[in-house]
């Protein structure tokens, strides 16, 4: 009785915080701007909004059981120019670095969720997975685009050999995923466990290996779409130079850092911020003076060098809990921030266009994941509870998708708009659904609420 | 002469990474006193600048905005904090009123001393002049306590009393600058168009209420130690930025946000120790954010810096001989004691960054370039003067 009222009490209090906070908000806006001080501070007042409206949402969804993340997107959502324009697109375009900083942060400790001795544990299954998922979800997206999409507007006026093409795209792009909303939902359910352990690895693993597949499919399509018939060699060169150079910089800093925290150990916040933003501006520029000075596209990839240098801290020195403790800290805030952003960035009007589509794929990606999963963990002998609910844990996915429909959009014009319209789509419908779906699977397991 | 320069940089900023890495590591004084006052970041920011890498280029500088929002509400806040009535009132009213006295003597010779200066020689349009002056003048008034500090436990022992005096007046002096650099925003010339005086001043007091008001509600329960995090954070950004949408000082709001809550709210103890634990590390952003627009392109930057310094140390020489001479009650602290009240803490330079986004500008530019260079000037006269002034005390 007493938690009931607690709980009404709580909610009544967070509807005030809101109704205040958006009072407030609302007020502002109707000021007139007129220099480009009260533009910034109109950008940094909407920030700081989001990051109390957010959280205050999460607070009240999560009396119905709702995971944070989707609270935090969902506001981003409402807040974000396709809804109620409080964020505007210029707006969340300001905010980028911000969110730059923020996604640095959680490739960090990404890289630090990750323990070699579970991998190790778990080497087989991860791998059975990734394959089994890959095979399956590529599979089946590739074969219902190829065979359906003719039935579908978007798609009525395209020929079968960009069909064949957007197929192979849409397809590899359906295996990623996205580790930031993984890490996100295990930190908040507490979870621990083997489960746990297969889905942070296959997730971190995929973001790797999707790069790679991305590139082998991109050339694909370029031959479909071109009939030039040549594989380039040297892409392929390059992108394991990239893929190693960027970890093998990772884990130099990794060394870095746990040389700082056992030698020096103040301002570790600092220190991490400034690594973070360090590594992201570092790798900008280092592709920029390679192409200028040598002609040579060399892009690091930041992401993968932050989660190479958490894995290093983590594994190979003394100091991975303070390590993981200090990014600990600072988590709540990065993660409002991240995913309200990762919100207010969704493309509503490219699911307005094309939803019949993007819930089709969504719906045939899930079976993919769900056939990939369970013949996993049947091969595995995994408990047949895992291997069930498996498929919710894979759902979610955010940036890198997003990222490689771009690269797809500006290398195939011919294709690339269809492309990315679908995929922004899918992915507004996967990052809505996937964290509800995740923390169900942690529940169902019994690995949430362990650690 | 650039590539020069920066590698000269890069080479003072690993040394100060060899002494963070190694702290038994024994350094010259002179090094010392540089990288004990944090004075590396401010060349760390001269060197990610556009004058040498343009690593915070423009854009980036754009992008950033929001965290240095943050830290001008996080040192807002954290002063705002200082003026809890009930500690307060532990301490002697004469030095509450010492205080304050050395905070407006100070003030008002800066002030004075910068307008005159900036009527004989220069033309620019008055409400400018005022600006600047009032704008310098706050920095000078205010005092900082990293050379108190850093005084060993000896020296402390030695004359306890005049320490905690001096100490006590570093903490609050700024009341006095504060305030009156927030009414310099009531100057810009494009805000006479949209706003009256009172009613900006009374939409920035309904403004802050608002904001204490929702604070408190979400002070209705205790919160675990990250949500807190994220509280204080989003609230200093959204005060920040309702100040600067209002055109007022984000400073100057935090600090009344600040000054309300820990008179008001029973969490306080847990918000001053989130805000206390980035101390630091917000002081040093704040000298990497200066240091980006620090301009060392002319020696007059050099010479005037010079005489801010040399000015603002008249100031606190007089403001120390007035408290120690006027009140007899005081009588018995060394009248130089104002030569212990020269370092220039993160309000001084808050106020600056606080200035600078206000106020951009190619005048708003060199002004802070003089003052960073008096910055680092006082650093180091500060340490020598404070020793003098101990030894003399005892």
């Amino acid at each position: 009785m007493s938690e009931l009222y607690q709980n009404r009490r709580e909610l009544m209090s967070y509807l005030l915080g809101l109704f205040l906070l958006i009072a407030f908000a609302l007020w502002i806006k109707s000021i007139d701007i007129g220099s480009s001080w009260q533009g910034a501070g109109l950008v940094n007042f909407s920030l700081g909004f989001v990051l109390l409206a957010a959280y205050m949402s999460a607070q009240i969804l999560r009396i119905a059981k709702i995971p944070m993340i989707s609270a935090y997107i969902f506001t981003g959502i409402v807040a974000g120019p396709y809804v109620s324009g409080f964020l505007t697109f210029s707006m969340v375009g300001q905010l980028r670095l911000i969110d730059d900083l923020a996604l640095s942060f959680i490739a960090l400790m990404a890289g630090g969720e990750l323990h070699l001795r579970s991998l190790r544990k778990r080497g087989f299954a991860i791998g059975l997975n990734i394959f089994m998922i890959t095979l399956a979800v590529f599979g089946l997206v590739f074969a219902f685009v190829v065979f359906m999409g003719g039935q579908f507007s978007l798609m009525k006026y395209l020929s079968s050999a960009q069909i064949m093409a957007l197929g192979i795209l849409l397809g590899v792009v359906a295996v990623a995923r996205s580790p930031s909303s993984a890490i996100a939902i295990i930190s908040e359910c507490r979870a621990s466990g083997p489960f746990t352990e297969t889905v942070l690895g296959v997730t971190i693993v995929m973001d790797v290996l999707i790069i790679i597949f991305f590139t082998l499919a991109l050339t694909v399509t370029r031959i479909i779409l071109t009939d030039s018939g040549i594989v380039n060699q040297q892409a392929f060169i390059i992108l394991f130079v990239e893929l190693a150079t960027s970890l093998l910089i990772g884990a130099v800093i990794g060394k870095g850092i746990s040389f700082y925290i056992d030698r020096a150990g103040y301002d570790l916040p600092l220190f991490l911020l400034l690594t973070g933003f360090g590594i992201t501006k570092a790798s900008l520029w280092l592709g920029h003076f390679m192409e200028d000075r040598f002609d040579i596209y060399l892009h690091l990839e930041p992401l993968l060098i932050c989660m190479s240098a958490g894995f290093t801290v983590q594994n190979f020195s003394k100091k991975g809990s303070e390590f993981m403790e200090n990014l600990d800290r600072g988590a709540l805030p990065v993660y409002v921030l991240f995913f309200s952003l990762a919100g207010a960035s969704l493309n509503l009007e490219a699911l307005r266009v094309c939803w019949p589509l993007a819930l089709s794929l969504v719906g045939v990606r899930a079976v993919g994941i769900f056939i990939g999963t369970w013949l996993a963990g049947t091969i595995t002998k995994d408990p047949p509870i895992n291997n069930r609910t498996a498929w919710m844990a894979y759902l979610t996915q955010a940036g890198v998708a997003i990222g490689l429909a771009q690269l797809a959009q500006r290398q195939l014009p011919e294709i690339g708009t269809y492309l990315s319209t679908v995929v922004l789509a899918v992915i507004s419908v996967n990052q809505i659904v996937g964290p509800i779906t995740f923390k169900t699977a942690l529940h169902k397991v019994g690995e949430a609420e362990k650690r | 002469m650039k590539i020069f320069f920066g590698l000269l940089i890069i080479i003072f900023l690993a040394f100060s990474g060899y002494h963070l890495t190694f702290r038994r590591f024994r350094l010259p004084l002179f090094a010392r006193l540089f990288y004990l006052t944090g004075t590396e970041f401010l060349f760390l920011g001269l060197l990610l600048g556009p004058q040498f890498l343009n690593i915070l280029d423009r854009e980036t500088n754009k992008g950033l905005e929001p965290l240095s929002a943050l830290l001008l509400g996080w040192i807002g806040m954290l002063f705002g904090f200082q003026f809890e009535i009930a500690k307060l009132r532990r301490f002697p009213f004469e030095f509450l009123g010492a205080a304050f006295m050395e905070g407006l003597i100070t003030f008002g010779w800066i002030l004075f001393g910068i307008y005159g200066v900036l009527s004989a020689f220069s033309n620019m349009p008055e409400h400018i002049k005022i600006v600047l002056s009032v704008t310098l003048a706050a920095v000078g008034a205010s005092t900082g306590q990293t050379g108190l500090a850093l005084l060993s436990p000896n020296t402390v022992a030695r004359s306890p009393g005049v320490i905690k005096l001096l100490t006590y007046i570093s903490s609050i002096d700024g009341l006095i600058a504060l305030p009156i650099f927030g009414m310099v925003f009531l100057f810009c010339p494009q805000f006479f168009k949209t706003f009256s005086w009172v009613g900006q001043l009374k939409w920035g007091l309904s403004a802050s209420l608002g904001l204490v008001l929702l604070y408190i509600l979400f002070l209705t329960r205790r919160r675990k130690e990250k949500e807190l995090i994220l509280v204080v954070i989003g609230m200093a950004v959204l005060t920040s930025g309702t100040a600067s949408v209002l055109h007022f000082s984000p400073l100057l709001i935090n600090f009344f946000v600040g000054f309300c809550l820990v008179n008001l709210s029973s969490e306080k103890e847990r918000i001053f120790d989130i805000l206390i634990s980035v101390e630091k590390p917000a002081y040093l952003l704040l000298l990497v954010f200066l240091g980006v627009n620090w301009r060392l392109d002319s020696p007059w930057i050099l010479l005037m810096g010079a005489g801010y310094c040399l000015c603002r140390l008249l100031g606190k020489f007089f403001g120390g001989f007035a408290i120690t001479r006027l009140n007899p009650e005081m009588n018995h602290y060394p009248p130089q004691l104002g030569f212990g009240l020269l370092d220039m803490g993160g309000l001084s330079l808050a106020i600056l960054l606080d200035f600078q986004q206000g106020f951009p500008g190619h005048i708003t530019g060199n002004a802070v370039s003089v003052v960073l260079t008096a910055v680092i000037c006082n650093n180091f006269i500060n340490f020598c003067f404070l020793d003098r002034l101990l030894k003399k005390g005892e």
